[in-house]
């Protein structure tokens, strides 16, 4: 096979096709169960069959379906104590007037559930009938069409800057940096890089997570002393210094610090005030492990970006973390951003 | 003999067999050690989980919760011993790994997600745990042992109904940090999941 000659335009465009990952019930397709159908015999009896047929076998788990598609008609749930013959048997348990049909009963694969995607809508649907509740921003998610074209901009440039702090990783063997955003207020709250060579847990993430507490007058692992953005009165603790200055200086139109930390009693608004990674979106150059990826689900992290895919990682790789529906809280997670400088880190 | 997690983490609540009579004397002690520092958690309404960390039958680090103290939501009370055990090595100039690997965890309540993967990732030789931890539990809710292949050896079920009844006291009352609006009253559920706020272990 010979490859088509590869434009640069396009190359440089990959850099922008990061993706959604999402739960299974998004991606695969509807899981499907059989039932047994027959064929009603005249057509002006349509109506009267579908009545008959909800008030004798109500069909309450599978209330998406209709009961009929063109002359064909759905009658219940196969299962293993009820053979296709002893169909007729059970109808007339049930009272239902079997001259009605043709005795003509088959099995016919249909939705378990309701679709949630237009994409598994249409494969359904064509096998037999269903109801489709379509969810725009669900549909966004699957097609990828979430951002806009400023958006896709402002994650590839925080994202670059995420690149330019893992280079601070003290490891060369475990490079990964992590940038947190306030998208309220379009500002860096705090940044991180992997520190496991001086502590096991301080992995970019756990130290971005503890950077953010410092701007909220907590932190474990480091005391800083107060630091505000004259201007802006925005929190700086959450970036180290020196990585502030080297940043300030490469990205002139980005913004820092986290909005002023209040206390209980200053809150006057419920949803006032910063509370842990809450509305928060985190870059971080490669998929996060289960416990940082975890540690951002207790955090309440908003959104997650990652760059290039980890053979530990917990939001695609090994597992999918953020889609537990068990969970209290559950992030969107967006990977593949910027995946080849993020990789690139990985091989230095 | 720890049995292993799979085999006992199924186990109804109500099953007779504890492992109390599992337990050495001296490994009850442990756990008694951990419960105060539950107790101890509870008493400053932080999330009422206690740990300690055994290394030659000797306790090398324990810890509680600090969440709220910290405004950390992964200081919990594993992650805080790990830390403690971290900086002991270090001024001992001790093969940390080494050290790790020889650890015995007692916990009042099952390790979260979290945790769990903390612990399997550092090789600890074993986890004994009192109840199951329903909201995050690295067992119960997600079982981290399935895709991280642990060589942990996991043991619960001492003095469970007590370290439950602990985390209900705690969660009778509401998360003394949370904004107002987010704390929500247990089994409710909450509207958005991106929005909502509830208490964490
Ligand atoms: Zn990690
Ligand atoms: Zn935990």
């Amino acid at each position: 096979m010979s490859c088509p000659p590869k434009k640069i335009k396009l190359e440089q465009n990959t850099d922008n096709q990061f993706y959604p990952v999402l739960s299974e019930e998004f991606t695969e397709p509807t899981p499907m169960i059989d039932v047994y159908i027959d064929t009603v015999t005249d057509p002006r009896n349509i109506s009267k069959v579908v009545v008959e047929l909800n008030t004798v076998l109500p069909l309450p788990e599978l209330t998406h379906l209709k009961r009929i598609k063109g002359k064909d008609v759905l009658l219940f749930p196969c299962n293993k104590d009820t053979a296709p013959d002893m169909v007729c048997e059970i109808l007339k348990k049930n009272n239902f007037d079997i001259s009605y049909l043709k005795n003509n009963v088959r099995t016919m694969s249909v939705a378990e559930i309701a679709p949630k995607t237009r994409k598994q809508y249409e494969v359904v649907h064509k096998l037999w009938p269903c109801n489709f509740h379509s969810n725009k921003y669900v549909e966004k998610l699957c097609t990828n069409t979430l951002f806009s074209a400023s958006e896709i901009e402002s994650h590839v440039n925080y994202m670059q800057v995420a690149i330019d702090i893992a280079r601070f990783s003290k490891d060369p063997l475990s490079i990964a940096g992590v940038v947190v955003v306030d998208p309220k207020i379009n500002s860096i709250v705090a940044v991180g890089f992997d520190k496991r060579i001086d502590n096991p847990c301080q992995h970019a993430v756990m130290v971005a997570i503890d950077n953010v507490a410092l701007t909220q007058n907590g932190g474990a692992w480091q005391q800083v002393n107060a630091r505000l953005d004259n201007q802006a009165s925005l929190d700086l603790r959450g970036i180290p210094d020196d990585i502030l200055d080297v940043l300030k200086k490469k990205y002139r139109n980005l913004r820092f610090g986290a909005t002023k930390f209040k206390g209980k009693c200053e809150i006057e608004t419920p949803s006032d005030g910063p509370y842990l990674c809450t509305g928060y979106y985190v870059y971080v150059t490669r998929e996060p492990c289960v416990m940082c990826a975890m540690g951002l689900i207790h955090s309440r992290a908003k959104r997650v970006f990652y760059g290039t895919k980890s053979e530990n990682g917990a939001l695609g790789s090994l597992c999918k973390i953020h889609t537990v529906k068990d969970l209290n809280h559950h992030y969107e997670v967006f990977a593949g951003l910027l995946e080849d400088g993020c990789k690139k880190l990985k091989q230095k | 003999m720890l049995q292993s997690a799979t085999e006992t983490v199924n186990e109804d609540k109500q099953n007779p067999t504890s492992v109390n009579d599992n337990l050495t004397e001296l490994q009850q002690k442990f756990m008694e050690t951990a419960f105060n520092f539950a107790y101890n958690a509870l008493a400053v309404q932080e999330v009422p989980v206690g740990c300690i960390f055994v290394y030659n039958n000797e306790i090398l680090a324990s810890g509680r919760n600090t969440v709220n103290e910290t405004h950390n939501a992964t200081r919990h009370a594993e992650i805080n011993c790990i830390d403690e055990v971290n900086n002991f090595c270090r001024s001992k100039n001790l093969d940390v790994k080494k050290i790790f690997s020889e650890i015995d965890v007692y916990v009042t309540v099952e390790p979260c997600i979290m945790c769990a993967a903390a612990l399997y990732d550092l090789h600890v030789r074993s986890i004994i745990f009192g109840c199951k931890n329903d909201r995050f539990g690295g067992q119960t809710v997600f079982n981290v042992a399935s895709v991280l292949n642990p060589v942990t050896e996991v043991k619960n079920g001492y003095r469970a109904e007590e370290a439950m009844n602990l985390l209900k006291e705690f969660y009778k009352g509401t998360n003394p940090s949370a904004p107002l609006d987010k704390v929500k009253v247990k089994g409710k559920k909450a509207r958005k999941p991106s929005d909502e706020a509830t208490l964490k272990t």
